[in-house]
């Protein structure tokens, strides 16, 4: 089932925490909110669920608009940040609390459909348990089995990662795309973490302010990002940036800046003489010996990281991040070149922030 | 972890910890003591200070098997129907505010509706209210209503004076409850009626109990209402039998009105020795985010 954003607004007083969002999740796809806090991703989430009623614009799943629909009866089930387990009610009773709501379902059938939905997710041993003794992993799984066992259209989750160790959350990551591709069910989740959506989700849409930045798939997000913010937001270390003018060199354009001078491979149109922001990640950024390649610098400090090392390297004014081999070794103060790989350029509108090229 | 310990005279460390027993100590002793007084003299025929004069003795508590025998109960029910109407008393308006309370409050700590504001600060407002100066107004309702000296009436005034209190304590506990549980419930497809019930109410247990006992402790305790509002036969409690008892003032059996006030107290004080233990177990299981 698909579900359809059209000019959703939310508004509390004046303050727009929702800005006209338009998007469509196609059906079975992983789609992925992700933004800084406060950017609206949540709010957002809640519009979808029918917590929140929106200012304007509407919500279609499947074919049908729901933006007036009560939460029950939308079909969707939902993973809340802190899980929102029914303290007082054992898993079994948490996991069948839905189906109890639902006249249509007998007892024998909900029993069956709570082992089945427990069995899916690994906790049909703990179906005598209260939520209190549970694992935070544990907790989740149970949280996903209660919101899947109505066999919902649409899965919501909110920052389903974020109460988890470092670990369990690599882990989970892993066992929830998993699941999400074997049922096959529409899912849109919320996270502040860019690694978490660019690992999990089909689609990423990039929020700020309340505003769409982008709506791409991982790989279009990282290689082609639309604007300077997703650039920054997206990768880790993140990008680097710098301003510099775009000069005309024996018949091609060249990105100058203090200390840095990198021709460009797909320059883009306009007069030369035009200042943009370059912008190039540490991953794209080879150290040389110093003299060649398109910058020097000097040597700023080393973190080794064991598969690979980051390396600052301070260009005039500047500091660049860049990534080194694990051999690389160098002292601080080293003078050191860089060498730009011209086809991983971005490059941006220094007002904007929109991209270039 | 290495603590610095800073040298002192080990005698002057005893006294120091001894010092919350003693000040504790001194607090408690009056109370002690007076229950000590109230036993005495309701076994005993009479007493000069602490001194018994007369043998041990159930004379005092004649109320319970031979009421015809003791004058200050004749025109009144007898003890067991008495007790009876104190504790529907107790238990009606501590049942009966208990629900409203949670209801009520449930809705201030959740709804948003016009006039949530008043509403709360006219419930404030009308805690600080005294029983006392509502009298009149209150006898002039009740007559119009038909409900004067009947046990219903009083019942009713019981429950509203208790209602702003109740109201405000539930709405405490209702808001330390985490929205995700509510929105979750939402999402499960649970209305409003059935989130408070299956899982609200479950949550805010320890308050509704803490709630209950204080409310049947105030009940159990009231005197001016019935009092006032229930001046006639059948329906007194047992506070007004205590009143009557006192009488004039100036020639007090004292031996009956210790073993009344005895047998009195007797079914709070069970009460709260076992609710203590369910209150701890409560608080201990609790809610676990």
């Amino acid at each position: 089932m698909r579900v359809v954003l059209e000019h959703l607004t939310k508004k509390f007083g004046d303050v727009a925490a929702v800005d006209t969002i338009d998007l469509e999740a196609r059906s079975g796809e992983f789609v992925a909110l992700l933004g800084p806090s406060g950017c609206g991703k949540t709010t957002t989430l809640l519009m979808i669920a029918g917590i929140y009623r929106p200012t304007s614009g509407t919500i279609v799943f499947g074919d049908r608009r729901v933006d007036h629909l009560h939460p029950k009866d939308r079909g969707i089930g939902m993973v809340f940040q802190s899980y929102a387990l029914y303290p007082h009610m054992t898993v079994a009773e948490n996991i069948g609390f839905p189906l109890e709501l639902q006249r249509a379902v007998g007892k024998q059938e909900r029993d069956q459909r709570v082992r089945e939905a427990a069995g899916r997710v690994e906790v049909d041993e703990l179906l005598d348990r209260r939520p209190s003794q549970l694992s935070g992993g544990q907790q989740q799984r149970v949280a996903l089995a209660r919101a899947l066992v109505k066999r919902p259209d649409i899965l919501l989750l909110d920052e389903p990662l974020s109460n988890l160790d470092a670990r369990l959350r690599h882990d989970m990551r892993g066992e929830i795309k998993r699941l999400q591709k074997q049922v096959g069910i529409t899912s849109i989740f919320v996270t502040h973490d860019q690694l978490e959506a660019l690992t999990m989700a089909d689609r990423v849409a990039v929020m700020r302010n309340g505003r769409l930045q982008a709506y791409a798939t991982p790989a279009e997000l990282y290689a082609h990002p639309a604007n300077r913010f997703v650039a920054e937001f997206i990768g880790t270390p993140p990008m680097n940036f710098f301003p510099a003018e775009l000069a005309a060199r024996n018949g091609s354009i060249v990105a100058r800046a203090e200390g840095i001078e990198i021709e460009l491979a797909h320059p883009p149109g306009g007069e030369a003489g035009r200042q943009a922001t370059v912008g190039i990640r540490p991953e794209h950024v080879a150290i040389v010996g110093p003299g060649e390649g398109n910058a020097s610098g000097e040597l700023f400090v080393l973190e080794p990281m064991g598969r690979e090392q980051i390396v600052d390297v301070q260009v005039g004014e500047r500091r660049l991040r860049v990534i080194a081999p694990p051999g690389f070794t160098a002292r601080i103060g080293d003078r050191v070149g860089l060498r730009f790989a011209p086809e991983r350029l971005h490059l941006f509108d220094p007002t904007s922030g929109e991209r270039l090229s | 972890m290495a603590t610095v310990a800073i040298p002192r005279a080990p005698g002057r460390d005893r006294w120091l910890s001894l010092l919350p027993y003693v000040v504790l100590g001194l607090a408690t002793i009056p109370i002690l003591v007076l229950y000590v007084w109230l036993f005495y003299s309701s076994f005993f025929p009479r007493i000069e200070g602490f001194r018994p004069i007369g043998g041990f003795t159930f004379d005092n508590w004649r109320f319970l098997w031979d009421p015809a025998s003791v004058p200050q109960m004749r025109n009144r029910p007898p003890i067991i129907p008495l007790t009876v109407n104190t504790l529907l008393f107790a238990t009606l308006t501590s049942l009966i505010s208990l629900l409203v309370s949670s209801m009520a409050g449930y809705a201030f700590s959740r709804l948003r509706f016009k006039g949530r504001r008043v509403f709360l600060g006219g419930v404030l407002l009308l805690h600080s209210f005294p029983s006392v100066t509502l009298l009149i107004a209150l006898f002039v309702v009740l007559r119009t209503l038909g409900l004067y000296d009947k046990l219903v009436g009083v019942i009713l005034v019981q429950t509203a004076f208790a209602l702003p209190f109740g109201i405000w304590i539930m709405k405490g506990f209702f808001d330390n409850i985490p929205w995700d549980l509510e929105m979750s419930a939402l999402v499960d497809g649970a209305g409003r009626l059935r989130t408070w019930w299956r899982i609200m109410l479950p949550l805010v247990k320890p308050g509704l109990l803490a709630l209950g006992i204080l409310l049947f402790v105030e009940g159990w305790n009231q005197f001016l209402l019935p009092f006032v509002f229930m001046p006639s036969g059948s329906q007194q409690t047992l506070s007004t039998l205590v009143r009557g008892i006192l009488g004039e003032g100036r020639f007090v059996d004292y031996g009956l009105l210790t073993a009344v006030g005895l047998y009195y107290i007797l079914p709070v004080l069970v009460l709260f020795v076992v609710a203590q233990e369910q209150l701890m177990r409560i608080y201990a299981g609790g809610v676990k985010g």
